[in-house]
């Protein structure tokens, strides 16, 4: 389902040219704005935690997609619209999708700090590192029997509560990744969530326990 | 951990709770829940106003411009992101029919809202959310109990779950079957 939603977003930059209106369509844009408004909120929290620049571009980047995929809604909603009570509902659907929107010019906001000095900030780490879901960085090492398999198929933010928001491989980083994506040695997993949850991902990215004893 | 810091800390906790609890009231049409978010908006901006005196106090005492300037953007961002909580959960309270997309779209979202009842005898009934560990366990995070016509929103570690509680949880999809093992009673 994950890969399917990857090719929405690719569509809706084709599709700016030829737009179609379909109503599933709607649907899914939707869904795709919901997930973005919370990967976006994540990771502007993580770029604030860990000064970097690389995450607060992507909130951008991210940022810019949720603007077409606002204009998108609007019109794919107003063709629907053909009486006064679709019109109504619609109107609702179109007020909760302009809250993700809305969520996503704030995290843009938000990172607009990280233009500011460092010496001015040095609190927010604090202050993000006291919160009820926290982000976290770990790194997946050799031994650990996380290495080749994939997110999905661990169903890591099922058993341990926290979620993977970006991974730093090498010189490249995958945003938000998705259930196909595999963990490989050497990667940088930031993740949000509970504390217990991440202190046992932790100690299998280590290698010091297996993710069948966490999974039991 | 300054006031102010505390402070925003708290802003940032309540404007996540508001987003569950905002969702939560699209997807089951409640009323209530949706009341809470208002609620809770006016808790935001208590604190987002304290957080700007409180700024432009320390600006006063140390001239450090910047500093204060810090404090109110991340302040008015998590203002903002608790604005878009109401806004959703005004389209429960204007009584605005729900359209189908709108609970697909939310159901097919990476993280979904789930409410289930804790049945008598159950492993949930009668522990903690600490002691069962929830969300680390399960992935899923409790965002409302409703017991009898009493509800308990944000509910904390120490909160103990009874049997005939309704809990309104928020977390990944595959989740759901831990979720319903956890919440059913136990074939005797």
């Amino acid at each position: 389902m994950r890969r399917k939603r990857r090719k929405i977003v690719k569509n809706i930059e084709e599709e700016h040219e030829e737009i179609k209106y379909e109503d599933t369509s709607v649907r899914e844009l939707l869904t795709l704005m919901k997930d973005y408004s919370e990967l976006i909120t994540d990771l502007a929290y993580a770029a604030i935690l860990y000064d970097n620049m690389d995450l607060a571009e992507e909130v951008g980047h991210l940022e810019a997609e949720m603007d077409k995929m606002m204009y998108l809604i609007r019109l794919k909603s107003m063709l629907s619209a053909r009486t006064l009570e679709d019109a109504e509902r619609l109107s609702g659907l179109l007020q909760v999708a302009s809250a993700s929107e809305k969520i996503s010019d704030a995290a843009k906001d938000m990172v607009g700090i990280l233009n500011m000095g460092v010496e001015v900030r040095p609190l927010m780490p604090h202050i993000l590192s006291e919160a009820d879901e926290k982000i976290h960085a770990l790194k997946v090492y050799d031994d650990s029997d996380i290495v080749g398999r994939s997110i999905g198929e661990l169903r890591i933010e099922s058993f341990t509560g926290v979620r993977i928001i970006a991974i730093r491989r090498r010189n490249r980083w995958i945003y938000g990744p998705h259930g196909h994506h595999g963990l490989e040695t050497g990667d940088i997993v930031i993740v949000s969530g509970v504390d217990a949850g991440f202190e046992e991902l932790k100690e299998v990215a280590s290698g010091r326990r297996t993710w069948d004893q966490v999974v039991s | 951990m300054r006031e102010t810091e505390k402070k925003l800390l708290e802003m940032k906790n309540t404007s996540e709770l508001m987003l569950d609890l905002a969702y939560s009231a699209l997807l089951y049409y409640n009323r209530d829940i949706a009341e809470e978010v208002v609620e809770l908006e006016e808790w935001i901006d208590f604190l987002y106003e304290e957080i700007q005196k409180a700024a432009l106090t320390r600006y006063r005492e140390t001239g450090n411009f910047d500093r204060a300037l810090v404090f109110m953007k991340v302040a008015d961002a998590i203002e903002r992101i608790a604005d878009a909580a109401l806004d959703i959960a005004d389209v429960v309270l204007r009584d605005i029919e729900i359209h189908p997309v709108l609970r697909q779209s939310i159901q097919e979202s990476d993280t979904i809202m789930l409410k289930r009842p804790v049945h008598k005898g159950s492993f949930l009934d009668g522990k903690t959310l600490g002691q069962v560990r929830l969300a680390s366990e399960t992935g899923m995070w409790v965002v409302a109990i409703k017991r009898g016509r009493e509800w308990m929103y944000g509910p904390d570690e120490n909160v103990c779950l009874m049997g005939g509680d309704m809990i309104f949880t928020r977390g990944p999809e595959d989740s759901i079957d831990t979720l319903e093992k956890w919440t059913s009673a136990k074939p005797s």
